[in-house]
C-alpha cells in the first residue's frame, strides 16, 4: 500500500471517527441542556399558577396556547412535584408529540388539585436535529477536504522524494550519471539524497577501481605467463629428456594454457564491461555459425558428432568479434557437453537463434550462467557461458536455456 | 641477419633469444626504450620484435622513430594487451604483426619468418627443406617438382614446422596455432596426431623424407639429422 493511501486511510478513519463521538457528546449535551431550560419555563409557567392561586383562592383557567396547555384535576392528596417525558395528542397538528409535564399540587380550601403544564419538546428536537444535520454536513465536508488536501498536499511534498526514486530506478553501473535530485526544504529528503548521492559517488569509484583491477591483473598475468611459456618452449629442446620428463611438461603446459586463457576470458568480460566494443555493423549469424562449424570440423568428428546448421536469414546488428565469440562460445558448450555420436542444432526462427544438443540431465538454469560455475564433467574455464551471458546483456538479447526430453536448447532472442 | 629483441622482462628476452639464433640469425636485445633507439638507429635489422610497455618510453615511440628514418626493418609487436585499438594502431605505425603475450617460442618464429620472407623476396615467397618446395604466395606444396594436395590445415602444420627446423615444438603450439579457440585438452593430443600421421602419409608418399619426428605425442620436430 502506498504511503499516502495507508496516511489517508489513517487520518480519514480518525477524523470520522473523533467526529462522530463529539458530535454524539454534543447531542446529549444540547438535549440536556434545552431540556433543563424547557423544564425552567414550566417551573415559571408554576410559580404564576401558585401566585394566582394565592391572590384569587380560586383556580385559573385550563388554557392551551400554543404548544403550551395548562389542567387541574382534583386529588384527595397532597404529593410531590415531578417532571415527565411522555406523548401527547396534538389536535392542531392531529398527532403524538413529545412533551415535558410538570405536575405539582395546589391546595385551595383544604381541597388538592394536580396541576399539571405541558409543553411540547417538538421546537427543541427540530433544533437538536438541525444542529446534528450541519455536524453531519461538517463531517463529511471536512473528510472531504482532508482527503483532497492529503492527496496534493502530500503529492507535492513527496515530488522531491519521487524524482530522487526515478533518478535511482533509471542508474546504470556501467553508465553512471549522477543521481538527480530536487533542492527542497524538507531537511529529511535533503539528509536522504545527500546519503545516496555520497552512496552511488562511492559505488561507482569501487566498481571503476574493481573493473580496473581485473583489467591490470589480467594484464600483468600475461607477462610471467609470457615467461613460464617461453621457458616450457627452450626447456622441452633439451634432447636429455625423458618420457616421463616430457609428460610432467606436458601437465605444465596444460595449467598454462588454461591459466591464459582464464586470464583472457576476464579480460574480455571486463572490456564487455568497459564498452570496448563499440563498433557495430550487420552481423551474418548463418556464416558465423558455418564458419565456426568448418573451425571445429575436427573436435566435431572427434566426438562422432553431426552438426545440422539451419541457421535461415538471421542478421543481427552487433560487433563482429563478439558475435562470433558468442556463436563460438554456445557451439563449443554444445560440443562439449554432447553425448557421444549426437546431433547438435542450430536453428533461427525469425529473431531466435536456438543450439539444441543432446544431454543427460538438466541443469540448474539460474547458475549455468554465473561466472566460474562448471559441471562436474567439465575442464574448461568456466567462463564461456558468463562471457555469452555478459555479451547477451551488454546488446540486450534474453539468453535462455531450456532442457526438453533429453535435449538441452540454449537460446538467444535478438 | 639480424634481429632485435626489444623486451624488459630479461628472462622472457633471454628464451627468445635462445630459441631464435641459429645458423641464420644473430639475435640482439634491447631491455628499455634508450638501449632499443639507440640500436635501431646505428643498425638495421631484419625483424624486430617489439614489446610496447617498456621502461622509458613506448613501443609505439619506436615505431614512429623508425618510420620517421624510412628504416625498412619488420616489425613484430608482443604486447601484454590483446586490444584491436592497440592492435590497430600498430599496423597503421608500420608494425607487420602483432602477437599477445602469452605466445610459444614457434609462433614468434614463424611469425618472424613470414616477415623477413615478406621482406626479403619481396613478394616471392618461397621455403625449401631439402626436396620441399612451398610457394607461400599460391600455397603450393612441391616434393620433387611434384605438387602435393594438402588440406589447409596440413599446410598451416607444414610451414609451421618449416619455421622452426629443428625445434622441438609442443602440442599445445600446435592447437593454439591452428584454432583461435582452444576445445580442451582431452581430445587434443589424438586430432594433432590424426593431422600429422595424414601430412606425413602425403609427403611420402611422393617420395619425401620422413622427417616429423613425434615425442611421444606431447611435442614434434622436424629434422633431417
Amino acid at each position: 500500500m502506498k504511503l499516502q493511501a495507508q496516511y489517508n486511510k489513517i487520518s480519514i478513519a480518525s477524523t470520522i471517527l473523533v467526529l462522530l463521538i463529539a458530535g454524539a457528546g454534543y447531542y446529549f449535551l444540547l438535549q440536556y441542556v434545552l431540556k433543563d431550560q424547557l423544564d425552567e419555563t414550566l417551573r415559571v409557567e408554576q410559580v404564576e399558577i401558585q401566585d394566582f392561586i394565592q391572590t384569587n383562592h380560586s383556580l385559573p383557567p385550563a388554557t392551551t396556547y400554543k404548544d403550551q396547555r395548562i389542567e387541574f384535576k382534583k386529588s384527595d392528596k397532597a404529593f410531590h412535584q415531578s417532571f415527565r417525558t411522555l406523548m401527547v395528542y396534538d389536535p392542531d397538528e392531529k398527532e403524538n408529540e413529545l412533551s415535558r409535564q410538570l405536575n405539582f399540587p395546589v391546595e385551595i380550601n383544604g381541597q388538592y388539585y394536580i396541576a399539571s403544564v405541558t409543553k411540547s419538546q417538538e421546537a427543541t428536537e427540530e433544533i437538536i436535529g438541525l444542529i446534528l444535520l450541519i455536524t453531519l454536513g461538517l463531517i463529511i465536508l471536512l473528510s472531504m477536504l482532508l482527503f483532497f488536501a492529503n492527496r496534493f498536499l502530500v503529492k507535492r511534498l513527496w515530488k522531491p522524494f519521487q524524482t530522487t526514486l526515478s533518478s535511482i530506478k533509471s542508474f546504470d553501473l556501467n553508465a553512471p550519471s549522477a543521481i538527480k535530485t530536487e533542492k527542497t526544504t524538507i531537511h529529511e529528503f535533503n539528509e536522504l539524497n545527500e546519503n545516496i548521492s555520497m552512496m552511488t559517488e562511492k559505488v561507482v569509484k569501487d566498481y571503476l577501481s574493481l573493473k580496473q583491477f581485473i583489467d591490470h591483473a589480467s594484464h600483468e598475468m600475461q607477462t610471467p605467463l609470457a615467461v613460464v611459456n617461453s621457458k616450457l618452449d627452450v626447456l622441452i629442446q633439451d634432447p636429455a629428456l625423458n618420457e616421463k620428463n616430457l609428460q610432467d611438461l606436458q601437465v605444465i603446459y596444460d595449467a598454462v594454457d588454461k591459466m591464459s586463457k582464464l586470464s583472457q576470458s576476464l579480460l574480455l568480460l571486463a572490456r564487455i564491461e568497459n564498452n570496448q566494443f563499440s563498433e557495430k555493423q550487420e552481423v551474418d549469424i548463418h556464416i558465423v555459425a558455418k564458419n565456426i562449424i568448418q573451425e571445429l570440423d575436427e573436435w566435431i568428428s572427434e566426438r562422432s558428432l553431426t552438426v545440422s546448421n539451419e541457421i535461415s536469414d538471421l542478421k543481427v546488428n552487433m560487433n563482429p568479434q563478439l558475435a562470433n565469440t558468442l556463436i563460438t562460445n554456445l557451439f563449443i558448450n554444445a560440443i562439449k557437453h554432447s553425448n557421444k555420436q549426437g546431433n547438435i542444432l542450430l536453428r533461427s526462427d525469425k529473431n531466435i537463434f536456438t543450439v539444441s544438443n543432446p544431454g543427460t540431465q538438466a541443469l540448474d538454469k539460474h547458475l549455468i550462467f554465473d561466472r566460474f560455475w562448471k559441471s562436474e564433467y567439465s575442464d574448461g574455464t568456466g567462463l564461456g557461458l558468463a562471457i555469452a551471458k555478459q555479451i547477451c546483456d551488454h546488446y540486450g538479447f534474453l539468453l535462455q536455456y531450456e532442457f526438453r526430453e533429453g535435449i538441452h536448447h540454449f537460446s538467444i532472442i535478438f | 641477419m639480424k634481429l632485435l629483441i626489444v623486451e624488459d622482462e630479461k628472462e622472457l628476452a633471454a628464451s627468445m633469444v635462445s630459441y631464435l639464433k641459429n645458423e641464420n640469425y644473430t639475435c640482439e636485445v634491447a631491455f628499455n626504450f634508450k638501449q632499443a633507439l639507440d640500436k635501431i638507429e646505428t643498425s638495421d635489422y631484419e625483424c624486430i620484435a617489439l614489446d610496447i610497455t617498456l621502461p622509458g618510453g613506448s613501443g609505439m615511440q619506436l615505431l614512429k622513430e623508425l618510420k620517421n628514418n624510412k628504416k625498412t626493418d619488420g616489425v613484430i609487436i608482443i604486447s601484454a594487451k590483446n586490444s584491436i585499438d592497440d592492435r590497430i594502431n600498430g599496423l597503421r605505425l608500420g608494425a607487420d604483426d602483432y602477437l599477445v603475450k602469452p605466445f610459444h617460442l614457434s609462433e614468434l618464429a614463424a611469425r618472424i619468418n613470414a616477415i623477413i620472407r615478406r621482406k626479403m623476396y619481396k613478394g616471392n615467397n618461397v621455403i625449401r627443406f631439402n626436396e620441399i618446395f612451398i610457394d607461400t604466395l599460391a600455397k603450393e606444396v612441391m616434393v620433387k617438382e611434384e605438387p602435393v594436395e594438402l588440406t589447409r590445415k596440413e599446410y598451416e602444420l607444414l610451414v609451421y614446422f618449416l619455421s622452426n627446423q629443428r625445434k622441438v615444438i609442443s602440442k599445445n603450439a600446435l592447437i593454439s596455432h591452428l584454432w583461435s579457440q582452444e576445445m580442451g585438452t582431452g581430445e587434443s593430443a589424438d586430432i594433432i596426431y590424426t593431422h600429422i600421421k595424414n601430412l606425413r602419409k602425403k609427403l611420402n608418399e611422393k617420395g619425401c623424407g620422413d622427417y616429423i619426428k613425434s615425442l611421444y605425442g606431447m611435442g614434434y620436430k622436424l629434422t633431417d639429422q
